[in-house]
């Protein structure tokens, strides 16, 4: 889900999704490699998001992966889910402070 | 699902274009790190360090994201699949051995179970035939015999349990007018057989109620199809034709789709029922009539039978007679056809069983070596890493791929079982010809392969319950293994396969013993230089007794004349024929007996020649002469059996008389003139049974066979036989001329056969457990190499070890022993009705059984032993 919503904005290369997680969450996830490239595969096999050679904006070629209309779809099933859930934990955690 | 499906998509194509996407991919990920890392002013060498300590184990990536495409479970369990084939081939002698075994196991299983589903489970080919019953009649003395016309015709039209009811019997009848006369067979039935049989027409009609009328004079005929083709040159126009049969033209009205194949032997055609006067007029006149009935849905054997049986009293209450007391007899057609054979067969499966018992023995015991010969290396694989599960699997993957090809083998072996038996088998069990690997079978085959495979593969697993990693590892290959339970289970398994080949070592010797007893048993006459010729004279022209009489005379003379013919004698029915027809009799000069009590005889018929032709003694009295006439006194012969049941001297029977039909019933009385010894009437592996001889002359038939006395070998008189029968009668259907010691052979068959695979599976059963318990006891020396050494080195002697090494196996060889025997006691009971001529409890064979079973331990134990007092202690101290 963090993968998709990293790419709903724009397409964006594995180095640049890892860098973008650990931005975005101030350096509390350490996207560790091992578990970042089969979560793609698994995407990917989804059809969730595509890939595409491009050319990065400092010149290297890169694959970069972009949303499909079905991970858009997804990103948003997951997200309500996601906050459901959140929110729940939040008013069980939340009593005792 | 839409993940399962792209996978598939990447499984068959692009795998190869993966690799390579991804380590681009993993490229251009690492040139980002490195560059950043030069931007943060690193050495080039030094950021490319960084870059890829940040990024981590490539590899583990690599292959992370791999297995991310594949199906893990299938793949692993093709990993195991070549893992196994490669175990498979680099222990070529061991698998080749369990292939073997297994092959045999299964094989024999297989092919005796196609010919026990051909035989025994295969439904009838017709439709309900689940519901199919068999009536006759029984009375006190005997069941299943035939029922009368009016007792059927009331069981039609009164009873509540059955849907429908056909009678039918058999006839011969000669068919002339198309070329040499030939004797063919009918069935003769009421119209609803052919419902009942889901017979129908591809030309023409069936019988309708109009052909069943007993006051119909119209002759017809439906044939079937074979005898259309064959003998009827498949006449497109044969419909309103006529055949002549017994000199009778018959109008053909139907050709049959398929024969029903409901009499056994097949029948050529079928002629409406036609009840005779006296079947129409009288309640208790039998003749060969049964009847075929369809029980209602639901109904019970049991049920039909008391319906039936109700309406017997109610007909002996209305009309009583001499029968008042007969019953109806009623079994499922599937029994009746089976009857005895269901025995042979279950004794047959049975011991293929066994056999499958021992080959699984064998199987797992050797799997049991091999684990613990192999224990080090699942030692060493669970020490890095494999988990229980995955190694169970392994295991159960090698032992599955060996077992289905040993199971594959089997069938195959099982399909030149079948046809062996198919050219061996005797001829005359039902169905046996249809056996063949169809898809029961192999589904049974398949069946049998999987649970060998998991039996076998069970064993290893529990023995290999507590594996103890770090005793394993230290502990020397030979010394593992030595566990409580392993050595609880070795011990299993020989006692197991010692009591198994006993088991069948007894059973096979039993009936060995049985078929000795039946092929040397003193026939009564002298089967040697003998022909038998069987007629069966047209009844037309041969319509009264005197034609008859006249053309056997004629033809005997004919015979007597030709060089290198003895003496020839005629018969109705020669010794091993079955039971051609059977009476009541009893003894005038005795009281009579009570009406459930009158005695049964066999009644036959024979000429003044015949008892000299056959060499057939004659205990008291005389044979018949050629002074016998239908006008004379009557006069009988009877057998050696029948006498001693009336009279303690034999002498003392003659002149005495017997009423044939017993007191209640009409007959003639004759007078006794003679004792002849007792020949085996129903077969050569059947107790002698009371016989009437009654003089040919007086009682006249056309069925006769003719014994020829040749001087010279028989086979040698066959052709001359055949033109002597010509020159008399041209028109006169041979039914067959062989000699008497295969007439005689021929009610063997069965029972050589049998015995003859019964023999078979012993030998592979002696095989088996001798292969078995050599593996057991080799490996016991072989693990006790160490302690045997160290016994030697400190001055144990060559007979102290074997006595110790010894002592196991004579111990597991006793308790083997004993268990095999006191099966062979129980299943010795069993055998009963197949037992001829020996006791089931025959001590010789109990003891030939077991002294092949010692044989057996002290071979399989003589190789191990020996090597055990041969080890050289110095070297064995040193394996270590």
């Amino acid at each position: 889900m963090l993968i998709l919503r990293s790419l709903k904005l724009e397409s964006n290369h594995a180095y640049g999704i890892s860098q973008f997680l650990q931005k975005q969450s101030d350096s509390e996830f350490l996207v560790d490699n091992g578990s970042l490239y089969p979560a793609l595969q698994r995407l990917l096999q989804c059809e969730w998001i595509s890939a595409q050679w491009k050319t990065s904006p400092n010149g290297r070629r890169a694959r970069y992966y972009s949303l499909t209309p079905a991970g858009r779809k997804q990103l948003v099933k997951a997200t309500s889910k996601w906050q459901r859930f959140a929110l729940a934990m939040e008013r069980i955690l939340a009593p005792e402070g | 699902m839409r993940q399962w499906r792209s996978k598939m998509a990447r499984a068959l194509g692009r795998r190869r274009n993966l690799a390579s996407e991804l380590q681009q991919e993993m490229d251009a990920h690492l040139q980002f790190l490195i560059d950043e890392n030069l931007e943060r002013g690193m050495a080039p060498e030094e950021a490319r360090t960084a870059a890829r300590r940040h990024f981590g184990n490539q590899t583990t990536v690599r292959e992370r994201s791999f297995e991310s495409w594949q199906f893990p479970t299938f793949e692993s369990f093709l990993q195991d699949l070549r893992f196994a084939a490669r175990g498979i081939w680099r222990a070529r002698v061991f698998s080749l051995i369990v292939i073997l075994t297994l092959a045999v196991g299964i094989g024999a299983n297989t092919a005796i179970f196609s010919a026990v589903y051909a035989v025994l489970l295969k439904p009838l080919p017709f439709p309900s035939g689940e519901r199919l019953v068999w009536l006759g009649e029984s009375s006190a003395k005997a069941s299943g015999i035939s029922v009368t016309w009016i007792n059927f015709q009331h069981w039609r039209m009164e009873n509540h349990t059955f849907e429908s009811m056909a009678a039918f019997e058999n006839d011969d009848l000669t068919l002339t007018g198309r070329g040499q006369a030939v004797l063919t067979h009918a069935g003769v039935v009421t119209r609803d057989f052919f419902r009942l049989t889901g017979s129908r027409p591809i030309m023409g009609r069936l019988f309708t109620a109009s052909d069943d009328e007993s006051q119909s004079s119209a002759t017809v005929v439906v044939v079937t199809r074979a005898f259309w083709a064959e003998t009827l040159s498949a006449d497109p126009q044969i419909i309103g034709k006529t055949v002549t049969l017994n000199g009778t033209a018959y109008s053909v009205i139907g050709v049959l789709a398929r024969d029903p194949g409901f009499f056994l032997p097949p029948v050529d055609y079928y002629l409406p029922f036609r009840p005779s006067v006296a079947q129409v007029s009288k309640r208790d006149a039998h003749e060969w009539m049964r009847v075929l009935g369809l029980v209602k849905p639901g109904v019970t054997l049991s049920q039909a039978r008391a319906d039936l049986d109700t309406i017997m009293q109610r007909l002996a209450q209305a009309d009583p007679g001499p029968e008042s007391d007969h019953r109806a007899f009623a079994e499922f057609l599937t029994e009746q056809r089976t009857g005895d054979l269901r025995r042979v067969f279950v004794l047959l499966m049975a011991s293929v069983c066994l056999i499958l018992v021992l080959a699984c023995a064998n199987i797992g015991g050797l799997l049991l070596i091999r684990m613990t010969t192999r224990a080090r290396e699942m030692a060493i694989r669970t020490a890095i890493g494999a988990g229980r599960r995955r190694l169970a699997r392994q295991l159960l993957t090698e032992t599955l791929l060996i077992t289905l090809v040993g199971g594959a083998f089997g069938i195959a072996l099982a399909g030149f079982g079948l046809r062996a038996i198919e050219v061996l088998g005797p001829r005359d069990i039902p169905r046996l010809s249809e056996a063949n690997l169809n898809q029961p079978v192999l589904i049974f085959a398949l069946a049998l392969t999987l649970a060998v495979a998991l039996v076998c593969s069970l064993v290893p697993l529990v023995s290999s319950e507590k594996v103890n990693l770090t005793i394993l590892l230290k502990e020397s290959s030979t010394g593992s293994g030595n566990s409580r339970v392993g050595n609880a289970l070795r011990g299993g398994l020989v006692i197991a396969e010692i009591a198994v080949a006993v088991i069948l070592l007894f059973t096979s010797g039993i009936l060995l013993r049985s078929l000795w007893a039946a092929e040397n048993l003193n026939p009564g006459f002298e089967p040697k230089q003998l022909l038998a010729l069987e007629l069966q004279l047209p009844a037309l022209p041969y319509k009264s007794d005197e034609r008859i009489l006249d053309f056997y005379a004629r033809l005997e003379a004919a015979l007597r004349a030709q060089p290198g013919v003895e003496s020839v004698g005629a018969v109705n029915c020669p010794p091993a024929a079955g039971d051609c027809r059977d009476w009541w009799y009893s003894v005038m000069e005795r009281p009579t007996p009570g009406p459930q009590d009158v005695p049964v005889t066999l009644i036959n018929m024979a000429d003044a020649a015949y008892f000299r032709t056959m060499r057939i003694p004659l205990v008291a009295g005389r044979a018949f002469s050629d002074e016998e006439r239908a006008a004379g006194p009557t006069v009988a012969v009877i057998n050696e059996e029948i006498a001693r049941a009336w009279w303690k001297d034999l002498r003392s029977a003659l002149g005495q008389h017997i009423k044939v039909g017993g007191p209640y019933m009409e007959g003639p009385v004759i007078e006794i003139v003679g004792v002849a010894a007792n020949v085996p009437q129903i077969g050569l592996d059947s107790p002698p049974l009371p016989e009437i001889y009654l003089p040919a002359a007086q009682r006249a038939d056309a069925a006769m066979v003719v014994m020829i006395r040749t001087k010279g070998s028989p086979e040698s008189m066959i052709a001359t036989v055949r033109q002597t029968l010509a020159s008399i009668d041209d028109n006169v259907p041979m039914q067959s001329l062989k000699t008497a010691d295969t007439w005689l052979g021929a009610t063997l068959v069965q029972r050589r056969f049998t015995t003859l695979l019964l023999v078979l599976f012993a030998a592979i059963a002696v095989v088996l457990a001798s292969i078995g318990c050599y593996g057991v006891f080799n490996y016991w020396v072989s693990c006790r190499r160490q302690e045997i050494a160290i016994r030697m080195a400190m001055g144990a002697g060559t007979l102290a070890i074997l006595r110790r090494t010894g002592r196991q196996v004579v111990r597991l060889g006793a308790i083997g022993l004993v268990v095999g025997l006191a099966g062979s006691w129980g299943a010795s009971r069993w055998l009963n009705s197949l037992v001829f001529g020996v006791s089931t409890h025959d001590p010789v064979i109990f003891s030939s059984a077991a002294l092949a079973a010692f044989l057996i331990v002290s071979l399989s134990a003589a190789i191990p032993l020996r090597r055990a007092t041969q080890i050289a202690p110095i070297e064995a101290l040193h394996e270590t």
